[in-house]
């Protein structure tokens, strides 16, 4: 197909615009620029000369025309074959405004003003469910005949079953870690023995319940907030609401039950994971015989350690529990949402233990524990 | 004379051990709308995956505009994907791009356009789908059905392709909204000389803007041509389908 191109003739008081060759996306680049024109002239054009014409190659030859100050409404197009005239006609029936208006750009404060209309959104509709919630439970309380079992043990398999393994593993690595170090230090002081209640306490009190935490709001936090967040958008939810059964009933509660009950379980295994951890590094750097090891835990490990350890956990599950239910049923109806309300999961959850992580930690020493 | 654009040849799909197609075979003209028909489950959805190279036939050749689909090189199938465009059933819109976004992308992926052309030509596709310009900036989350299908149809227009691929145009859409769509694709058709190749089960778009039926039933193709001719065809499925509707033919059409 030959190059487009452009001529331009006087013909009987007429100014005659002949386009050649092949006006198409391809071939795009090529078009010459279409002179400007005189203004009110009588303009015809010729399209004896085109080869091929596609909707883009007529657009860009409308839009030069309107830019040369053509007046398109009294534009006479001739001789263009009859396909290629439908296709002309076509587009210039369908021309779109020659510019739409450009977003204006937005300043900080405009920024700013939004963000924290977003937030106060956030917080009202966190509230909302909060209490919708506190009025499901108090339902199910009264008849507990309403609990969906299936779906408790369901969940409880997925977020408590299946994370023994990984949160067992980080635990034990944990406490090995601690150990070490901790070692490095005592060794200098022949105060080997220490090493036990450094790791005693830390891993009852911080790392077992603060890890275990993050690993299941990660896991189980995002996976609820996709599966909710994907029941939102296929209508499921929906679909349950017109059943009768109440999507905080059927999907809510049993979610934040079985992280409430699987957190502090994970805890555990992860306390003695880490306690295990930490003895073979004892025994392996410091020489502590592991009967060694026991009786010094023995001794120095009392219940209450464990205790704000493991009494630490249900609060975090109801934390995980509420960010991760709200943010799946608040998902907008496209995958876009979805993706970034189980982002938004993740580091609120987040955020939220490392925050009330260091309010128990606040509370606890003002209270000599 | 008029050249086959799709040439389907002795298909045999086999998915998760049921046999879907046996033995396939198909052509459609240049400039002819052509809609391919069957019950529930006859693979036409698979049928029209297997044309645009999403999923490969057991055996058979599928050739669009004489070109081998499973044949050719990845720059081949790049070249051939420029020349047609396709309207997916639920529109498949990105739903993280604004309208004339989502109908700029083949043209920013395809072309060495700078962005704003790109664009603009976005917006006379839009336009050409009968869309308002109103519709440009909107996110498709925020369009209706019968929108989001224009705004798809904008999209699949993009690269100013010669076969257009269709699959239920007008699912989901009310039957004012389904006409009028069909009479923008006959229009879109005659005026850009596209073709068109939808799977459709709408007996008044069959019956409105369609050239040619194609029947699929048992893995093969049960028949061919215009509804009358297929009236005629004895077969129960085919027969139970025309008789849905009383009339024999659309008034003023």
């Amino acid at each position: 197909m030959a190059e487009p191109g452009l001529r331009i003739r006087q013909e009987e008081g007429a100014t005659v615009i002949q386009p050649a060759g092949a006006w198409i996306l391809a071939r795009i680049g090529e078009f010459p620029p279409v002179p400007a024109l005189p203004a009110g002239a009588k303009i015809v054009l010729d399209g004896s000369a085109i080869d091929a014409l596609d909707p883009s190659g007529a657009y860009k030859l409308l839009d030069g025309l309107r830019a040369a100050s053509a007046d398109l409404a009294r534009l006479e197009p001739r001789g263009f074959a009859p396909p290629l005239l439908q296709v002309w006609r076509l587009v210039a029936a369908n021309l779109p405004a020659a510019q739409a208006a450009p977003h204006a750009p937005r300043g900080l404060l405009h920024h700013l003003g939004l963000g924290a209309v977003a937030a106060g959104r956030h917080v009202a509709g966190f509230t909302n469910f909060v209490g919708r919630l506190a009025a499901e439970y108090l339902r199910l309380v009264r008849s507990p005949g309403g609990f969906r079992h299936r779906e408790f043990v369901a969940q409880l398999e997925e977020i408590f079953v299946y994370a023994i393994p990984i949160s067992l593993a980080m635990i034990f690595l944990m406490g090995l870690v601690f150990a070490y170090l901790m070692g490095v230090q005592a060794q200098k002081f022949g105060a080997n023995i220490y090493v036990v209640d450094g790791v005693a306490a830390a891993v009852l009190r911080e790392l077992s319940p603060v890890i275990v935490a993050i690993l299941v709001a990660g896991r189980s936090g995002a996976a609820i907030t996709a599966q909710l967040g994907t029941m939102k958008v296929n209508e499921e939810i929906d679909a349950l609401a017109v059943l009768g059964l109440s999507p905080y009933a059927v999907l809510v509660l049993p979610r934040i039950l079985a992280l409430l009950l699987a957190l502090p379980l994970l805890v555990f295994l992860g306390d003695i994971a880490g306690l295990l951890g930490g003895m073979l590094v004892a025994k392996a750097q410091l020489g502590l015989e592991f009967s060694q090891y026991w009786d010094r835990l023995d001794m120095v490990l009392k219940m209450p350690t464990f205790l704000v350890g493991i009494g630490k956990s249900p609060v975090f599950a109801v934390f995980i529990g509420l960010i991760a239910c709200r943010m799946g049923l608040s998902v907008a109806r496209d995958a876009r949402s979805v993706g970034l309300n189980t982002t938004s999961t993740v580091v609120q959850s987040i955020v939220a233990i490392i925050v009330l992580d260091a309010i128990f930690a606040i509370i606890f020493v003002e209270l000599g524990i | 004379m008029r050249e086959p654009v799709i040439e389907v040849r002795d298909v045999v799909t086999r998915l998760g051990g049921t046999l879907i197609h046996d033995g396939v075979s198909l052509s459609v003209m240049r400039g002819e709308v052509t809609a391919l028909i069957g019950g529930s489950g006859t693979g036409k959805s698979v049928l029209l995956k297997e044309i645009i190279g999403l999923i490969r036939p057991q055996a058979g050749s599928i050739r669009l505009f004489g070109e081998d689909v499973w044949k050719a090189g990845e720059t081949e199938l790049m070249a051939l994907r420029r020349r047609f465009g396709v309207l997916f059933q639920d529109g498949a819109l990105f739903s993280s791009l604004s309208v004339e976004q989502n109908v700029a992308a083949p043209l920013r992926e395809h072309t060495a356009l700078p962005p704003k052309d790109c664009l603009e030509l976005a917006r006379l596709k839009i336009a050409l789908a009968g869309l308002p310009a109103s519709a440009s900036a909107k996110m498709p989350s925020e369009l209706s059905g019968g929108m989001r299908k224009r705004a798809a149809l904008a999209r699949a227009l993009a690269l100013d392709p010669e076969l257009l691929f269709l699959d239920e145009p007008t699912s989901g859409l009310d039957p004012i909204s389904a006409r009028a769509f069909d009479r923008l694709i006959r229009l879109l058709s005659d005026s850009l000389g596209l073709t068109v190749f939808l799977v459709t089960h709408d007996l008044d778009t069959l019956l409105a803007m369609v050239d040619r039926i194609i029947v699929l039933a048992r893995g093969k193709v049960l028949g061919q041509g215009t509804v009358e001719e297929l009236k005629k065809v004895d077969d129960a499925w085919l027969q139970e389908y025309f008789s849905t509707r009383p009339r024999s033919a659309p008034d003023g059409s």
